[in-house]
């Protein structure tokens, strides 16, 4: 049984209730705890599909564009990974982005196949 | 004569307070020094010039400039005629560019990542004194960091188009700034394309190093711990502080380091690295790591290196 169930979600109006998030291009669906950003959310499920890196804000590799429902942007957003216009068009960080409704998100970013990692990269390289 | 060491690094960061607070908690920094656009400067607690880190406010992470010291004040003459020559262009920053440093000689790798260079800096010196110093000073913070020790760039390298800024960076540390190369990695048909470059100015495995990555970026400051003992203490204070560890502990095949790899607040990467690995020695010969066992060189346990690792940058 999920957690998540447990979780009364008449507990009050100013309680975000968990969202559910779902990836565009796996299909994949997970829920995120109320307050946690889809990429924690997606982490502490051991979950897949938004790349990984910093967790910070700072590295871009976590790029999504939020197709359907709305997120709260919770810290700094690298300006050189999205822009103010992108930002404007619902582009955004996972790591910094926290679901406020259930969620669509398309996965913009990519683990970059640099040159040492297609030698050194320990699974297949990804198209 | 030349170059001595790694001066400090300057790097952006997103949110300033939280930013202090990783750098003075997490790695046992203090800060000495606000400037009035709100740059933050911090030291380590065995480094006897005033400071080594400076935090720069911006919408962004990454590396703005590395500063080395330089041994006289000639050498920034001697060190601006060899670059121009080499075909480089190059800046003298007037004394107090930066706050308790004079002139500094400003110039670009051949990867594009800005280089200073620089002879004075206010000397304040360690946490324990120069007369009859205890070994360690009381009060420490965190992993406690002796120093700032060296950083990795990532340089732009694409072998179709006859890129390989690795190999020129290597080449302009070495035949221009006198350093020297301890280890490399290498790929492509009979090794030809060096892809990771390890170089020293002191007697340590590295000051600097290059790998070869699709654009410029910083890959990880380093801050020098003495044993594995230290490491591992290390980790607990990133766990204690919900830091985001990268890489575990573990130790690399290069250098022989003890390492964890980790992030700061604006997803800039950090390193704890042990050990002083080796006596670099001009005449030492320079380290191989060949396709089949860059894994190892990287993580010698693990033997691969992590996805993160080897594509995640600022
Ligand atoms: S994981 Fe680095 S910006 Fe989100
Ligand atoms: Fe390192």
């Amino acid at each position: 049984m999920s957690p998540s169930a447990h979780v009364p979600r008449s507990m009050s109006a100013r309680t975000v209730s968990p969202c559910s998030v779902t990836l565009r291009q796996t299909g994949e669906t997970y829920v995120c705890a109320a307050g946690e950003t889809l990429l924690q959310g997606m982490l502490k499920l051991g979950r897949r599909g938004i790349p990984v890196g910093c967790v910070n804000g700072g590295c871009g590799v976590c790029k999504v564009k939020v197709m359907r429902g709305r997120c709260l942007k919770v810290g700094a957003v690298s300006r050189q990974h999205v822009t103010a216009e992108e930002e404007a068009r619902g582009v955004t960080l996972a790591c910094r982005a926290a679901p406020q409704t259930d969620v669509e998100v398309e996965v913009i970013g990519k683990m970059q196949r640099g040159f040492v990692n297609l030698i050194v990269g320990s699974g297949p390289a990804a198209g | 004569m030349g170059v001595m060491r790694i001066g400090h690094a300057s790097i952006k960061v997103m949110d300033m307070a939280v930013a202090v607070k990783h750098y003075e908690n997490v790695i046992g920094m203090k800060v000495v020094h606000t400037d009035p656009n709100g740059n933050v400067y911090l030291k380590c607690w065995d480094e006897w010039d005033k400071y080594s880190l400076i935090l720069s406010p911006s919408d962004r992470a990454g590396l703005n400039h590395v500063a080395y010291k330089v041994e006289h004040d000639a050498d920034l003459d001697v060190l601006q005629q060899r670059i121009e020559t080499y075909g480089s262009k190059t800046e003298m920053l007037p004394v107090a560019t930066l706050p308790f440093v004079g002139r500094m000689l400003k110039f670009n790798l051949p990867s594009g990542h800005e280089m200073r260079l620089f002879q004075q800096k206010e000397v304040v010196g360690t946490d324990v004194g120069s007369t009859n110093p205890d070994p360690w000073p009381d009060g420490l913070k965190g992993a406690g960091a002796h120093w700032l020790d060296h950083c990795l760039l990532m340089c732009p390298l694409d072998p179709e188009k006859g890129i390989n800024t690795v190999a020129d960076n290597c080449k302009f540390m070495k035949e221009v700034l006198g350093f020297h190369l301890s280890e490399q990695a290498v790929v492509g048909p009979g090794g030809s394309i060096q892809i990771a470059a390890f170089l020293f100015c002191t007697t340590k495995p590295h000051d600097i190093a290059f790998v070869g990555a699709p654009t410029m970026g910083l890959h990880h400051v380093s801050f020098f711990l003495d044993s594995w003992a230290d490491i591992l203490k290390a980790g607990d204070v990133m766990a204690k502080n919900r830091v985001k560890i990268d890489v575990a502990p573990t130790r690399h095949g290069i250098t022989r380091g003890e390492t964890i790899y980790f992030f700061d607040p604006s997803g800039n990467r950090n390193e704890t690295f042990a050990g002083l690995g080796y006596l670099a020695q001009p005449d030492r010969p320079v380290t191989t790591w060949t396709e089949d066992s860059i894994g190892r060189g990287i993580f010698y346990h693990h033997g691969e290196a992590t996805e993160s690792f080897t594509t995640v940058y600022t």
